[in-house]
């Protein structure tokens, strides 16, 4: 990264949202683009939080703290921005834990790592019907259904999304859905017709890439 | 706690601080550092069970003033629930320091445990958060009550009822949940021991399905226990309230059942220490829990056998044990599936860090309670030696066993192996361990004894204590 960019990763990486803002604008205001800005810096400082976080070197508090300066940044930013904020937004997702089961941790991380990585999730809680989350993603027009769970006994629902959204067409196209928590494995997504499977937070983000055509 | 209590914290749900869940829990995550520093907790990898008693006694100040601060949070009403410091210590100190759990000649005493207790632990045992099919839970049942060392029973969380899959909410979940429950006290009755105690029925998500297991005649009675849930971190729910509301009217034992993740809000494994010891307090204000379970986990793996979750153990458990008359049990969840070498060596390291540290012995869920049919009784034997053999070690012996025991499976940790499911390891027809299973057993037995440990004899200061 070259050393320009160290101070707005460090606002990143030590969650300093007001900085980070202030830092950024100024970048923008002297002439850098904002998607130089994501590239370059933005990014690969995700990347290494990312990292860090998947051995434990850092913690959820400062995961979730580096989401909130990228949010804030990319809504500072967004005036000086040609066109739409699509530059720097790689899709929109729902997530959401599905009927029955009230465990949201490994949502919420999930999220924060979508988020972190570019995305922008409408998170829809947990314990949610089958419905309520296709119809929030009609409605936000997401490309990509993120469905949580833990107990086993949420795993009819789970499947229930999938073949609610695959029973039609429209939706069919429309959307992917990705699957994840500790009661599914790969071959049970796989045969209940899931798009993708993350086994944690990390492998969600990159199936999540790779389900809209942005493989690295 | 009395009903006016519980009366109370439904109008303190009613009438607190509105604040969203997300909010609530960048509270939580913001004020934990603060507490850290100014207590001066200090994790080291080295000293895995600490001997510091000031430090233990610091958590304990510093988990109240986290509750004061924050109180608790409903889910329901998205309203913070709060306590002073009188009313905490207050409740705290009248809950019970020992109960009788189970009934008649199969009754135990479980007592508060100091530091270095030379009281035996209570042992706890049954599928401990781990899935198990309807055809063999109740074989696991039975290989659990049959082991002479094991004094509670608890039932595995079965997803399905006569083969179809249990939906929260509908008449199956009830159907299911009374299934479960008859086939623990079954179990227990062929074991020669119909007084057990029984300390939960896990496939029930709802109220109702939990409540449904309270039938004295064939299923859960007083002398029984069940779950109440304290949500990530320090949430409770209407749902989970009328569960207390319930068991204290028939008079079962509540056990009050936390998941702080390390890693997770309070940051690492101080942070996280300082949130279960909080909880406990909690589950005593909240729900007027009988005994509790210290049941912290890795956040990307579901594993308290890390280095910081056998700290957290050892840190947290002594804050409760010196500061509080509290009850508490660990939940040793593995990374290694059942069957292999290192299932044994993570339960051994988490049985001595908490035997050392104050707390009860609460079962085993090997692969992290991801797998079905992964527990078995034999590994509920061992936790049992281990313990018992642990009786009498001072924490600095304790730290350099467990140091040592972790030679043997850190390595494959985070890449474990996966073991065999209970189908494998054992007989069907005779309810015995097969010999593939109990040769490691014997293995890692006989290791731990060249380290010094009287894993095969040290059940003796069990019977010892009780004379």
């Amino acid at each position: 990264m070259q050393p320009e960019y160290e101070p707005l990763c460090q606002a990143i990486i030590q969650g300093r949202v007001e900085e980070g803002v202030a830092l950024a604008i100024k970048m923008v205001e002297g002439g850098k683009l904002p998607v130089e800005i994501f590239s370059q810096c933005i990014e690969p400082t995700l990347t290494d939080v990312g990292d860090k976080f998947s051995r434990l070197e850092i913690f959820l508090p400062e995961m979730i703290n580096a989401a909130e300066v990228v949010k804030a940044i990319q809504e500072a930013i967004r005036p000086f921005m040609v066109g739409s904020s699509e530059q720097v937004i790689k899709g929109r997702i729902v997530i959401a834990t599905v009927f029955g089961d009230l465990h949201d941790i490994g949502k919420n991380i999930v999220k924060a790592m979508l988020e972190v990585n570019g995305y922008q999730v409408q998170d829809l809680g947990v314990d949610v019907h089958t419905q309520q989350i296709v119809k929030a993603a009609k409605e936000m027009d997401a490309q990509i259904i993120a469905l949580s769970a833990l107990m086993m006994s949420s795993l009819p629902f789970v499947r229930d999304v999938i073949d609610y959204v695959k029973s039609s067409p429209e939706t069919a196209r429309r959307f992917k859905v990705l699957v994840g928590g500790g009661c599914m494995s790969r071959e049970w997504a796989k045969s209940a017709g899931a798009d993708g499977y993350g086994e944690n937070a990390f492998e969600a983000v990159t199936v999540t890439n790779r389900l809209m055509g942005m493989d690295q | 706690m009395k009903s006016e209590w519980l009366m109370e914290i439904v109008k303190r749900s009613e009438n607190g601080p509105y604040c969203s869940e997300k909010e609530y829990d960048l509270l939580l995550a913001k004020t934990i550092p603060g507490l850290v520093k100014k207590f001066g907790i200090q994790y080291n990898a080295n000293v895995l069970v600490p001997w510091d008693d000031d430090m233990a006694d610091r958590m304990y100040q510093a988990a109240l003033e986290l509750l004061v601060e924050l109180g608790a949070y409903n889910i329901d009403t998205q309203r913070r629930i709060l306590f002073t410091k009188d009313e905490i210590e207050g409740a705290v100190f009248a809950a019970p320091s020992q109960l009788i759990l189970g009934s008649e000649k199969d009754a135990v005493v479980m007592r508060h445990r100091g530091v270095e207790s030379q009281v035996p632990c209570v042992i706890h045992s049954g599928p401990t958060g781990t899935p198990c099919s309807e055809r063999y839970h109740p074989l696991i049942q039975a290989s659990c009550a049959q082991e002479p060392l094991v004094d509670c029973l608890g039932a595995g969380s079965v997803s399905t009822y006569k083969g179809e899959k249990i939906i929260p909410g509908t008449p199956l979940e009830i159907l299911g949940s009374q299934r479960d429950a008859a086939v623990i006290r079954q179990a227990a009755r062929e074991a020669g021991r119909p007084g057990m105690h029984i300390n939960d029925v896990a496939s029930p998500l709802t109220c109702v399905g939990k409540i449904s297991t309270y039938q004295p005649d064939w299923g859960l009675r007083a002398s029984d226990g069940l779950l109440i849930s304290q949500m990530v971190e320090f949430k409770t729910s209407y749902d989970q309230l009328s569960r207390a509301a319930y068991m204290q009217s028939v008079g079962m034992y509540i056990v009050d059942l936390m998941t702080p993740l390390v890693g997770g809000l309070g940051g690492g494994a101080e942070g996280t220490a300082i949130i279960t010891v909080a909880s406990h307090l909690l589950g005593v204000l909240l729900y007027n829990a009988a005994y509790h379970i210290y049941g912290h986990m890795h956040l990307l793996e579901s594993t308290d056998t890390d280095r910081m979750g056998l700290w957290v153990y050892a840190a947290g458990g002594q804050a409760l044990a010196r500061n509080t008359p509290l009850l508490t049990i660990n939940a040793i969840y593995t990374q290694a599936g059942l069957g292999t070498e290192e299932v044994l060596w993570e339960i051994a390291a988490a049985s001595i860090a908490c035997t050392v540290s104050g707390l009860h012995q609460g079962g085993v869920g090997a692969t992290g309670g991801s797998r079905t049919d992964h527990t078995s009784g034999l590994e509920n034997r061992f936790n049992a030696q281990v313990s018992h053999a642990s009786l009498g070690l001072s924490r600095q012996e304790a730290n350099s066993y467990v140091l040592e025991i972790l030679r043997h499976y850190e390595e494959s940790h985070m890449n474990p192996p996966e073991g065999k499911p209970f189908s494998q390891l054992y007989n069907e027809s005779t309810v015995e361990p097969k010999p593939e299973w109990l040769e490691i057993y014997h293995r890692v037995s006989d290791s731990l004894e060249k380290m010094g440990l009287d894993v095969y004899n040290g059940w003796h200061r069990k019977w010892r204590f009780a004379l």
